[in-house]
Parts: structure tokens; C-alpha cells; sequence
């Protein structure tokens, strides 16, 4: 199997993969900074995760639109990529505002 | 509000108004807490009984082939149907969801704590001070909100007093806190949603509602 | 054509290699078509016991203060009912649907592992049996289908039935253990030379998402069930609250894959409906690029779902609001595929036919129970619908809608396949309506039901709280719904008797499937097509006598072997030639064996559990006998002019595919026994007072270094055998070094004073007799290496059993590494917390 038609496969769950990868961290941060007390630092470290996830989402999301006849997989993952990156934004937004331990 | 809110929801579906009612039933709220739960529901409903008809209606028309349906492209469909339909919808329902999450949550101190302890099966309340109340009944002053903090002995149970306010699990190990308000003084009921066991089905229990100086007045009689 | 040999002599040249004969001998049967037909027919028996079941309890629903079942009896009745619908109908139904299509789909002659496939279903038969054996006799399960501790924990469930629950449940799901991976990697690798990923039907890519889900998916469940058996049995507390354990850890491991497997469940489903709809609408299917992205949405979503079982168990509003969005936004993804399938309809020329009538009673169903899923993913009002019959009512319509109509469809529209005759009609309309009626008479009353306080899983209500006439209804509609079901199973034998016959591809639809003969014959194609376009746009009726006088690749019958091709994963260039194995006994035997194992766990017999296992993988070791190659052969005919090397010579093969499969699975479950460590230290009660664990921190530093050794020298082993050089004492000191690491990872067990102690301590316990396991395991594969290698079966090209070697190794070391992290982390807990 070529390095090339591999990408495929990967591109198309990497977006997701990412999301998956954020909502683990965020989600173990949410319940370590209750457990542990983090206090004031609790919420500015969410949002720093938070801002860190959307980075490399909005990075695949404007990857320069494919073509030929072969773009079929190459367009379903432009637009699963898309997907995650929408359900990074608006799933983690909580962190901005609800409440963190109770 | 409370009031104003059963007003609107009653008026909205006169037909299942009789059938509404009953002593655990959450459409037929006694507080304003469960009041607002009645009203998500039937905005819920609402806005479901629309979108169920526009999918419905686009299925007929896809075989009766009206002209129009047939002219719409692919990327009409999926965008329009897909995208452009549901996530308005969805956003601005779960960020109103989220902020009444929020406005409902026990925060701060209630005036009045509440112990509910389950075990099989039945229910052991405890009253500031370690009052206790020996009746199997759930004393509470209306008007006003009362946390209720429940625990269990030995499995888990679930405290539920549908006219009153949503439900919280009862989890050895664990403390659960939920608010209940109670508009006037009365008598209510509640029960044991989370499956324990044989004796599951009779785990219900009285609430009884009284204002403020009577149930003042029971403290002040109650056992240590 | 005249060098094809006539259709006819091809088909009994072919048919004499594949078949299974009758009598006795269907019991070693490997064959896809075969297994697939018998995974169905018992999820149908199962799903008429489940039927049953659900009778009783509408029957003593009914009317209020009803003395028919006690609660004794209702419990086991509703807690079989739902058990046996998700794990023993609505999951091998599937199985057995996607291992009945997907080869012919593909355009493959079988499945990729076809004695695993026979190994799987007698795992499914003999679990399923111990289950419906323990009901008969009353011992049957009454923890509810998601068993939650304390409850099913000993002290609250001290006979069997929860063990019944957990072992046979656990028995039955190697059954999808071993789907997942076979189905994920004959997807990827066994398809029609040219069927690019790009070109595969979306069915495919539906299964292939899903198996890509049970991977992640069924560990949690598999792990959760290990250790509330080892708390049942050993006492080692996990989930008990008073020892450092957490009931709510149960709760996450369950819904972990519970959540997950409703879209399990659903996927194949949405599968056939993406496969049927453009076949009655005449066109394409619209959105094929919007629907792959939308299912790659769906299955990772569906992940981030899990906590919207546990809104109500008191975890922080933030956690839940995750939860909360991510549930609403799963809706996306589905309506993006609801709108592809009017779509297709509507632009199509739609026409009317049984199985359309099922699709318009899905849109019907899933769609109220997709608005519904959302109202209960919003978190206020989830407080007062959770455990109420509106989740019973939302369940149903999401199952029912999601999958029985769309089976039903599936049923209607591929019998004719599998049966060779048409359908009858005369009761399939009738069977429908009732269908649909009874359905939404039983359950859509249920929502109001549940909102007037109803609930779920008690036996009985008084009549005061306004419940008589809604149940009344239920009841009734339920006898309705059974009737349709009683309809449409009449419906089945009569088409199997009556049927019209008909030549090929009776509905004119596009995908390969229906370019065999039919009945299928016992290999499907008498040659394998060559795929130019997407394939299901194909014309069946076309190739099909194209293909059964051979004009396809490998239309000759050679050796006695049971050939077909693997693809390159992405582009679908043929690859390699797979010499399929043949029918036997082993998987019976072996399946035998496990069931030994699980039946001396389930009464106690704890000295015997350990011989079944041993037999069971001493029987594994026998599969591989006589596999393989003793000599490079090199690029083969495969007609057309073309040549490819075996299996055995190339380094992509479907063996060491599927391995890296497993491999992830167990990665899965040892991630999650990981994460139940790290769960109850956080979060667990009664971790303040518990002092630190101390262990003999060298033999833990030797056993990594012995493990380290192993994975070393396979790595190596690898490397000097490809160049040529000789391998056999670095494989022997592998095998020497890693059961040198089980000894002393078992050291450490026994190292840890009082394991039932704490769940601190037996969560390391059980961490390092997972070591332990992967280390044995791998001084296993090891030593297989190298006994491969001394019949002759490995040479610089036919490598194999060393990569196997280095993959299990390798694993084992990793495995080492972070479980004595593990028990650095909890064992120093005490101190800092
Ligand atoms: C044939 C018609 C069916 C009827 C009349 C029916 C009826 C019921 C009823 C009344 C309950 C609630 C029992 C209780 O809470 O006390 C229930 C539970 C359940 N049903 Fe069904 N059902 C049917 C089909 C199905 C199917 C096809 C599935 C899945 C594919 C299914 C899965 C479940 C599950 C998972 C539960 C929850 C069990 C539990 O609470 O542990 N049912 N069913
Ligand atoms: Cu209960
Ligand atoms: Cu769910």
C-alpha cells in the first residue's frame, strides 16, 4: 500500500480523532481540577484546551479544496473535518460559562 | 410565573388536558421548578410535531412528485435538509437547555436542608438538627426552596417527586443535592425511579407542603 | 471463451471444494452464506423469545394491581426481554446479515477468517443457550440489561443470576469480538480487483464504520463484566463504595459501549436502507461523499454520548453540558442521511414494493424517535423523563424504527436472494399495517405514560395515578403489533414454498450481490469481476453470466483450494492470492472448549475454569497446522493474465492485518481497565485513609527488562530472518525472557497483601495479572514463531509468524511499562490524597 492512498483513510478520521483526543482532555481536566481544587486556574486551563483543539481542526478544515475524480474520499473528509471542527466549537464551548463542579 | 406558564401549557393542548393531570405527573406541576421543566417539554413538543410533519410532508411529495420537490439538487437536500434545518434548532435549544441547567441547579445555601436516605425500601427523612419526623413523610415549607440531599444504604435508588422537580440518584458512596419548590401548602407524592430491586414498585413516598409557621411549628415538635 | 471450461462443468468443478456436505458434517461447515443464514435464523429465534417475553409484561401491565407475575418473576422477564433483544437479536442479526452480504457485495468468495466465523457462531449458540437454559429453570438475570452495581454486586444478587448475565453475555460477545475484526479487514482487503475505496457500495463503508466501532466499542463492556465477575467471585472490590470502589464506575464502563451500541445497531440498518432506496427510486444514491463524512460523524459522536445515561447520577454541570451538546449534534449526521434518502426519492423515478413499505414505516418510527432522543439529551428535562417510560417508549421507537423496519425491509427485499423465489404479497400488506398500527398503539402512548410519572421496570401500579387506560392500550397494541410479526413470519414460509422463481436480479438493482446465482452458490462467483465504476452502479444481470463462465479472474478451480484475491486497501489494485482454509471441526471443538471454561466459572468450579482455558487455546494452536507454504512459490496465474504472489509472501496479508486489529481492541480494554484505575482514585469515596502500597519495586524493574528482552529480540528476530540469517535462538530467547516476565509479574501479584483489601490494591492486582497474561501470550506467539519456523514454514519472504511474534511482544512490553505505572500511581496514592 502506497504512503498516498493511505492518507486517505487517515484524513478522513483525523478531524474526529482530534475532537475524540480534546473531549478525553477536557473532559479528565474538568474532573482532576474538581478533585484536586484548582480553584480560580480551573476554568482559564479549559479554555486553553479548548483553543488548542480548534487550532489544528481549523488547519485541516481550510486544506485547498481537492479535485479530479479520485477527490471522492478526499471531499468526504474536507467535509467530516468540517464536521469536527463545528463539534469542537459548539460541544466544548460550556467551558466558557457552566459551571465546573457543581 | 408558575401559574402563568400552566395557564399556557394547558391552554396549548386542551384535548390531553384531561389526561394531563395526576398525582405524579410532571405536565401537571406544583412548582415553579417543575413548572419550567412542563414548559421545556412542550416547547419540545412543538417544535417536534413541525419538524416531524416537514419530513413527513417532503417524503409524501417525493413520491406524489410534485414539481418542485423534483427540482431540488443534491446539495439542496443535503445542506438545506441536513445542515441548514437542524443545527439552528439544535444550538439555540441546547444553549437554552444549558442556561436553565444552570438556573436550576442547587446552588448557593437553601434555607432548609433536607436529609432523603434510601434503602430497601423505603425512605428515611431527616430534618435540620437531626430532626426526624417519624411518619414516612417528606415534611417541607412551600413557597420557598428546599435542597433535599440524598443518599443510599445499599443500592441505588433515585428520589423523584415529579410535580415538584426532577429527579437525582440516590448512590452508595456518593451525595446527590436537589432543589424542590413547592408553590402552596398540600400534600404531594414521590417515588423511586432507579430499579432496586423486588420491592422497587412500592417505594413511594408522601410529601406534605406547609407554610412556613406550621412547618415551623412541626420542628419545633419533632424528636431529637 | 472456449478456454473457460462450460458454466455448468465450472460451477461442479468449484462446487466440489466449497461445499459442505449434508448430514452431520454441516456441523464443520465454514462457509459464509451457511453461517451467515444460520446467525440470522437464530437471531429470529431469539427475537420470538424476546416477543414472548415482552408479552408477559404487557400481559401483567395491563391492569393496574395485577397478581399475574410477581416481581420476582417480572424482574428475570424484563430483564431477559431486553437483554436477549440487544445482545442476542439485534446485534447477530446484523452480524449474520453483514457476513451473508458483504463477500457477495464485494465481490469475494468468502469472509477473511471463515473458521472464525463457525468459532463465533457456536460462542453465540452455546452463550445464548446458557442464558435461555438459566430462565427456564429460574435462575435467569434480574439486574436490568445494564446490571447496575450495587444491585448485581453478591451482596444484593447472591445467587447466580447475575453471573449468568455476565458470563454468558461475555461468551456471546466473542461472537461480535471476532466479527468486528473480521468483517473490518475483509472490507479493507477482499474486494473485486478495482473496487477502490471510492467504489465500494456504502453499505460497505456503513459495516466498515461499524466495525470500526465495535473495535472501540465492546472492550468497556468486556472489561466492566471481567471485573464485576471478579467481585462476584474473589471479592475484589471495583464497584464497592465502602473499600474504595465506585458504583459509578460501573455505570461509565457500561455506557461506554452502551451508548455506542445503539448506533451499532443502527449503522448496518441505515446500511441497507442506503442500499434499498436507490433500487426503488431508480437512481443513484444522492449525497454518497456527504453520507460517508455524516457516518464517520455519527461513530465518533456516538463515543462522546455515553454520560446522557447518567444525567441524573450528580456529576457537574459542565461534564454534562459536553454530553448534552454532543448527543444534540448526533442528530446532524442523521438528518444529513434522512434528507440523502427523500432526496434520492424524490429526484428518482420512486416506485412501490413490500420492502418500500417497511422504509416509509422506518421514516415514520425513527424519525419521532430521533426528536424524542433529542428532548432527553437536554439535561432539565432528562430529569424528569430518565427511568420513565418515555425512555421506555423513546428506546423502542429508536430500536424498532432504526432497526426492525429497516430489517424487515432488508428481509423483503433480500430473501428473494437467499431463497431463489419472489415474494407473495397476499399477507405482507396486511402484516404491515398491523405492524405499524400495534407499534405506535403500544408505544407512543408510552411517552405520556412516562410523563404522568409511570416508571420503567415496575411489576405493578395502583390505580391511582391515572396509568390504567394508558397501559390498558399498550397492552393491546402490543397484541396487535405480535400479530403483524406472527403475519409476517407466515409471509416468510409460504414465499419459501410458493414463490415464484426468477433468473437474476429481480428488483434490477445495482450491486454485485446480485450477479451470483440464486440461491447463491456455495462460492459465490465462478470467477471474480473486475470493477471499473462505483459498485452499485453495476449491472448484475450483465455480469453475471459473465462471471459464471469464468470470464473473470480465478475462474478455474486449482488444487483443491479455496482461492480468492485480496485488494490493495485504498486503490482496490489486486494484490495477492488468498488460499482460504477448509471446512472443519476445530471451531466447533474450540468453541467446546471456551464453553467449558465459562461453565466452570458459572458454577464455581474455579479448578477446572483454568483446563478449559488451556484447552481452548491448546485448540487454537492446532488451527495453523497445515496453513501456509513450505516453499516460495512466487507470482501465480490468476487469469486474465495476470499473476500474484500468496498470502503467505506478502508482508500486508489479512493475518497480520487482523492481528493489528486485535491488537487494538485490547488495547481498548486495557485502556479502560487504565482509566478505572485513574476513575476511582480521582473520584471514588474512601481513598483518603489508604496507605501506600508497598511492592518490591525490582522485580517489577526485572520483569520489564525480561518483557523488554522478549520484544528486543522478536524485533530483531525479524530483521536477521529478512536478511537472510537464522533466527531460531533469538525467537528461543524471547519466549525464555517473557516467561520469565510472567513469573515475575505473578511474583508481584502475590506480592500485594489482602488484594480484596481495597480497590486500590486490587486494581493493581488485576493490572499486573494482565501482565502477566500479555507476557505468557506472547512467550506464546514466540515460541508458535519459532516452531513455524522449524516445519519450514518461514523464509525471508514468508515471514508471518516472526511479525506476529514482534506485534505480541512488542505489545507485552508496552503493556508491562504502563501497568507498573499504574501501580507506582495508585500505590503512592494513600500518602498525597
Ligand atoms: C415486540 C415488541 C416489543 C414490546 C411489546 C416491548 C415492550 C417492552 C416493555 C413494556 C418494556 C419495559 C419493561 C419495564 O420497564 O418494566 C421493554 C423494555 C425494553 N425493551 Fe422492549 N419491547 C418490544 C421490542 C423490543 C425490541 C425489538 C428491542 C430491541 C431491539 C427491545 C429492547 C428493550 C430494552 C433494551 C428494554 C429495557 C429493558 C430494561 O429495562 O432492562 N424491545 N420492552
Ligand atoms: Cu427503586
Ligand atoms: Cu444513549
Amino acid at each position: 500500500m502506497s504512503q498516498g492512498t493511505r492518507h486517505g483513510l487517515v484524513r478522513l478520521v483525523a478531524g474526529f480523532a482530534i475532537w475524540s483526543i480534546a473531549f478525553i482532555v477536557l473532559y479528565a481536566a474538568q474532573a482532576l481540577g474538581c478533585a484536586y481544587g484548582w480553584g480560580a486556574w480551573h476554568r482559564p486551563v479549559l479554555i486553553v484546551i479548548y483553543l488548542f483543539a480548534l487550532a489544528p481542526l481549523i488547519w485541516l478544515s481550510t486544506r485547498p479544496r481537492p479535485d479530479g475524480t479520485d477527490a471522492i474520499l478526499p471531499t468526504a473528509a474536507r467535509w467530516a473535518n468540517r464536521a469536527a471542527l463545528l463539534a469542537s466549537v459548539l460541544v466544548f464551548l460550556p467551558v466558557t460559562f457552566a459551571s465546573l463542579c457543581a | 410565573m408558575a401559574p402563568r406558564f400552566k395557564t399556557l401549557a394547558l391552554g396549548a393542548t386542551p384535548l390531553l388536558l384531561a389526561g394531563c393531570s395526576g398525582e405524579l405527573s410532571t405536565l401537571d406541576p406544583a412548582g415553579p421548578r417543575a413548572a419550567n421543566l412542563a414548559v421545556l417539554w412542550w416547547v419540545m413538543l412543538a417544535g417536534s410535531v413541525l419538524l416531524f410533519a416537514i419530513v413527513m410532508v417532503l417524503f409524501a411529495l417525493a413520491y406524489l412528485r410534485t414539481a418542485w420537490v423534483t427540482r431540488i439538487t443534491p446539495a439542496q437536500w443535503i445542506i438545506g435538509g441536513g445542515l441548514v434545518l437542524p443545527i439552528p434548532v439544535l444550538v439555540l435549544l441546547t444553549g437554552t437547555a444549558l442556561v436553565l441547567g444552570e438556573q436550576l441547579l442547587p446552588r448557593g445555601n437553601a434555607p432548609i436542608r433536607i436529609e432523603a436516605h434510601a434503602e430497601r425500601w423505603l425512605w428515611t427523612f431527616t430534618y435540620p438538627d437531626g430532626h426526624a419526623v417519624p411518619d414516612q413523610t417528606l415534611h417541607m415549607p412551600a413557597g420557598q426552596p428546599v435542597d433535599i440531599v440524598v443518599t443510599a444504604e445499599d443500592v441505588i435508588h433515585a428520589f423523584w417527586v415529579p410535580r415538584l422537580g426532577g429527579k437525582i440518584d440516590a448512590i452508595p458512596g456518593h451525595t446527590n443535592v436537589v432543589r424542590l419548590e413547592a408553590d402552596k401548602p398540600g400534600v404531594y407524592w414521590g417515588q423511586c425511579a432507579e430499579y432496586c430491586g423486588e420491592g422497587h414498585d412500592g417505594m413511594q413516598f408522601r410529601v406534605e407542603a406547609h407554610t412556613t409557621e406550621e412547618f415551623a411549628a412541626l420542628m419545633q415538635g419533632a424528636s431529637h | 471463451m472456449s478456454e473457460y471450461p462450460s458454466p455448468i462443468r465450472l460451477h461442479k468443478q468449484l462446487d466440489a471444494i466449497w461445499r459442505t456436505p449434508p448430514g452431520l458434517a454441516r456441523l464443520s461447515s465454514v462457509n459464509h452464506t451457511i453461517l451467515g443464514k444460520r446467525f440470522m435464523v437464530l437471531a429470529l429465534v431469539f427475537f420470538a423469545i424476546g416477543g414472548l417475553l415482552s408479552m408477559l409484561i404487557r400481559a401483567q401491565l395491563a391492569t393496574p394491581n395485577s397478581a399475574f407475575l410477581g416481581p420476582e418473576i417480572y424482574n428475570q422477564v424484563f430483564t431477559m426481554h431486553g437483554t436477549v433483544m440487544m445482545f442476542l437479536f439485534a446485534i447477530p442479526m446484523f452480524e449474520g446479515f453483514a457476513i451473508y452480504m458483504l463477500p457477495k457485495l464485494l465481490g469475494a468468495r468468502d469472509l477473511a477468517f471463515p473458521r472464525l466465523t463457525a468459532y463465533g457462531f457456536w460462542c453465540y449458540l452455546f452463550g445464548g443457550s446458557i442464558l435461555i437454559v438459566a430462565m427456564l429453570v429460574g435462575l435467569a438475570p434480574n439486574g436490568g440489561w445494564f446490571m447496575y452495581t450495587p444491585l448485581s454486586s453478591r451482596p444484593y444478587t447472591p445467587g447466580i443470576n447475575a453471573d449468568v448475565w455476565l458470563l454468558g453475555i461475555t461468551f456471546v460477545e466473542i461472537s461480535a469480538v471476532t466479527a468486528a475484526v473480521e468483517l473490518f479487514v475483509t472490507i479493507l482487503k477482499m474486494r473485486a480487483p478495482g473496487m477502490a475505496l471510492h467504489r465500494m457500495p456504502l453499505f460497505a463503508w456503513y459495516m466498515l464504520v461499524t466495525a470500526g466501532m465495535m473495535i472501540i466499542g465492546f472492550p468497556p463492556l468486556i472489561l466492566g463484566s471481567i471485573l464485576l465477575e471478579l467481585e462476584r467471585a474473589f471479592d475484589l472490590p471495583f464497584f464497592d463504595p465502602t473499600r474504595g470502589g465506585d458504583p459509578l464506575l460501573w455505570q461509565h464502563l457500561f455506557w461506554l459501549f452502551g451508548h455506542p451500541e445503539v448506533y451499532i445497531i443502527f449503522l448496518p440498518a441505515a446500511g441497507a436502507l442506503s442500499t434499498i432506496i436507490p433500487v426503488f427510486a431508480q437512481r443513484p444514491i444522492l449525497g454518497y461523499r456527504a453520507i460517508i463524512a455524516a457516518i464517520v460523524a455519527m461513530a465518533f459522536l456516538s463515543f462522546g454520548l455515553w454520560v446522557h445515561h447518567m444525567f441524573t447520577v450528580g456529576i457537574p454541570h459542565l461534564a454534562l453540558a459536553f454530553f448534552s451538546a454532543a448527543s444534540a449534534l448526533v442528530a446532524i449526521p442523521t438528518a444529513v442521511q434522512i434528507f440523502a434518502w427523500i432526496g434520492t426519492l424524490a429526484s428518482g423515478r420512486p416506485r412501490w414494493d413490500i420492502p418500500m413499505l417497511y422504509i416509509a414505516g422506518f421514516f415514520i418510527v425513527f424519525v419521532i424517535g430521533g426528536l424524542t432522543g433529542v428532548m432527553l439529551a437536554m439535561v432539565p428535562f432528562n430529569t424528569q423523563a430518565h427511568d420513565s417510560y418515555f425512555v421506555v417508549a423513546h428506546l423502542h421507537y429508536v430500536l424498532v424504527g432504526g432497526f426492525v423496519f429497516p430489517m424487515l425491509a432488508a428481509i423483503y427485499h433480500w430473501l428473494p436472494h437467499v431463497s431463489g423465489r419472489q415474494s407473495l404479497y397476499r399477507l405482507s400488506v396486511p402484516a404491515f399495517w398491523l405492524i405499524l398500527i400495534g407499534f405506535n398503539l403500544t408505544f407512543f402512548l408510552m411517552h405520556l405514560t412516562g410523563l404522568m410519572g409511570m416508571p420503567r421496570r415496575i411489576s405493578t401500579y395502583p390505580s391511582n395515578w391515572g396509568w390504567d387506560w394508558l397501559n390498558l392500550l399498550s397492552s393491546v397494541g402490543s397484541f396487535v403489533l405480535t400479530i403483524g410479526f406472527a403475519l409476517v413470519l407466515a409471509d416468510l414460509v409460504l414465499q419459501f414454498r410458493f414463490g415464484a422463481r426468477f433468473r437474476r436480479d429481480p428488483w434490477q438493482a445495482g450491486t454485485l450481490e446480485w450477479a451470483t446465482a440464486t440461491p447463491p452458490p456455495t462460492y459465490n462467483f465462478a470467477s471474480l469481476p473486475r470493477i471499473e465504476t462505483r459498485a452499485d452502479q453495476l449491472h448484475p444481470g450483465e455480469i453475471g453470466p459473465m462471471l459464471a463462465g469464468g470470464g473473470g479472474y480465478l475462474g478455474f478451480a486449482r488444487n483443491g483450494a479455496q482461492e480468492t484475491l485480496a485488494v490493495d486497501i485504498a486503490t482496490g489494485a489486486v494484490e495477492h492470492l488468498i488460499a482460504l482454509p477448509r471446512r472443519s471441526y476445530l471451531p466447533l471443538w474450540t468453541a467446546m472448549a471456551t464453553a467449558s471454561f465459562f461453565l466452570a466459572l458459572l458454577f464455581k468450579l474455579y479448578w477446572l475454569a483454568p483446563l478449559g482455558a488451556l484447552a481452548t487455546i491448546a485448540l487454537f494452536l492446532v488451527w495453523p497446522v497445515g496453513l501456509g507454504a513450505k516453499v516460495d512459490r512466487g507470482p501465480v496465474d490468476i487469469g486474465r493474465g495476470e499473476a500474484v504472489p500468496h498470502d503467505v509472501e506478502v508482508p500486508g496479508n489479512v493475518t497480520i492485518l487482523a492481528n493489528r486489529t486485535a491488537l487494538v481492541m485490547d488495547g481498548t480494554l486495557f485502556a479502560s481497565l487504565l482509566f478505572g484505575g485513574l476513575f476511582l482514585l480521582v473520584v471514588a469515596p474512601n481513598w483518603q485513609r489508604v496507605g501506600p502500597l508497598d511492592l518490591p519495586i525490582w522485580l517489577g524493574i526485572l520483569a520489564a527488562l525480561a518483557s523488554g528482552a522478549g520484544a528486543g529480540c522478536t524485533y530483531v528476530a525479524g530483521r536477521v530472518n529478512r536478511f537472510g540469517g537464522s533466527a531460531y535462538l533469538l525467537l528461543l530467547a524471547a519466549a525464555i525472557a517473557q516467561a520469565m516476565a510472567t513469573i515475575l509479574f505473578v511474583a508481584l501479584m502475590i506480592a500485594i497483601p489482602e488484594p480484596t483489601a481495597h480497590a486500590q490494591r486490587a486494581v493493581v492486582f488485576t493490572g499486573l495479572g494482565y501482565a502477566a497474561l500479555h507476557c505468557a501470550l506472547a512467550a506464546l506467539l514466540a515460541s508458535h514463531g519459532l516452531w513455524r519456523m522449524i516445519m519450514g514454514y518461514v523464509s525471508a519472504r514468508r515471514q508471518t509468524g516472526l511479525v506476529l511474534a514482534w506485534l505480541w511482544n512488542g505489545y507485552a512490553l508496552g503493556v508491562a511499562i504502563l501497568v507498573l505505572g499504574l501501580a507506582w500511581l495508585l500505590g503512592n496514592s494513600g500518602a498525597g490524597a
